[in-house]
């Protein structure tokens, strides 16, 4: 296996530890915690096949750490995005949930998904969740963050400013890496994590030069059946 | 989607996207059938359907290129949740690069059932 395969996923373990944007790295962490509970959470199974996910009501089968917004934003993400909506979104947030937090809560979800789902795809037992790093959140916004295309407020490459971190360096900024630049630090890890797993961004049409194992067309291909798997307009 | 058509005009070949709607074929991408059934596999829930399909990828394309399609359904599997979560639309030029075959395939009808 390439090492960078590991080397990737054990950088991604080390910054979930660590106090993020705007969760500490115990709050990280129970957030990760919670998104492996969702898997086993009876509520979410009865809405997955329901029509819509409105018409089930009850309670999620949660730690119990985490405040209930922030579980039901943790356990909809983790078993199913593909309905998840504006309004859904506008709803916690009017629940008191900061849309910063939501946006790094995004990201650790999307990290662990991805570390667990490679570790279930070889056949191999979850990682042990990492022990939580002491600190605060640096609590620091882009100034030039703004609504334009997304439920969320993103960073336009255009406006990043000096005091911001190089989140888009080695990306070609699409909307894909907008998507979590409200917490940039959540876009340089997930993408290098990214870049690990699927292709740097610079050898995605490099079309002549196969990376992997696996070329272009495979990648794609396998790419393209996952994305319609988890039933995803994007 | 618009990456394997890239892949598909540089190279000559002629991909067929409809088999990525319901895993029928390979969609004329070698091996294609078999990373499909390993990407269902792996978001299934199957334990027995997965351990099959890992073997089948390992002794078809070899060790390292199951550990290369375990990183691609893994990171997939989590760049949805960011792309749904977030409600990043896809980009105006490749919506419009896409449009036709995205009608064709039913990619569309995705949006339905969104609460």
């Amino acid at each position: 296996m390439r090492t960078e395969l590991t080397e990737a996923q054990d950088r991604a373990w080390a910054r979930l530890a660590a106090p993020g944007t705007w969760w500490t790295g115990a709050e990280r962490v129970a957030i990760a915690a919670e998104a492996r509970q969702a898997l086993l959470c009876r509520l979410c199974a009865e809405r997955a096949q329901a029509l819509t996910a409105n018409a089930v009501s009850g309670t999620h089968d949660s730690l119990g750490v985490l405040d209930p917004v922030v579980v039901e934003a943790v356990h909809r993400i983790r078993t199913d995005s593909g309905r998840l909506s504006r309004r859904w979104l506008d709803d916690l947030l009017g629940q008191g949930l900061a849309v910063e937090c939501y946006v790094e809560l995004v990201g650790v979800i999307a990290t662990v998904i991805a570390i667990d789902t490679f570790a279930l795809a070889l056949g191999r037992p979850p990682r042990a969740l990492p022990r939580p790093q002491p600190g605060v959140p640096s609590q620091r916004r882009p100034v030039g963050a703004r609504n334009d295309r997304a439920w969320v407020p993103t960073l336009a490459p255009e406006d990043v400013g000096p005091d911001d971190p190089p989140l888009y360096a080695g990306l070609a900024g699409m909307n894909i890496h907008r998507a979590l630049s409200l917490v940039p630090a959540e876009v340089i890890g997930f993408f290098d994590l990214d870049a690990a797993m699927y292709l740097p961004d610079r050898q995605l049409r490099d079309y002549g030069t196969e990376y992997r194992a696996l070329t272009h067309a495979q990648i794609e291909l396998l790419a393209a059946r996952l994305s319609a798997l988890n039933r995803c307009v994007y | 989607m618009v990456l394997l058509r890239g892949s598909g005009e540089f190279t000559g070949h002629g991909y067929d996207f409809s088999v990525v709607m319901d895993g029928s074929g390979d969609g004329g991408v070698p091996r294609g059938k078999l990373l499909m059934d390993f990407g269902a596999a792996v978001v299934g829930g199957d334990a027995d359907s997965l351990a099959a399909c890992r073997d089948g990828v390992r002794r078809a394309l070899g060790e390292e290129a199951l550990a290369d399609a375990a990183g691609v359904a893994a990171i997939f599997n989590a760049v949805v949740r960011v792309a749904d979560a977030t409600g990043i639309p896809l980009e105006d030029a490749k919506a419009a690069a896409s449009e036709k075959v995205r009608a064709e395939i039913g990619i569309d009808a995705f949006a339905d059932g969104k609460a």
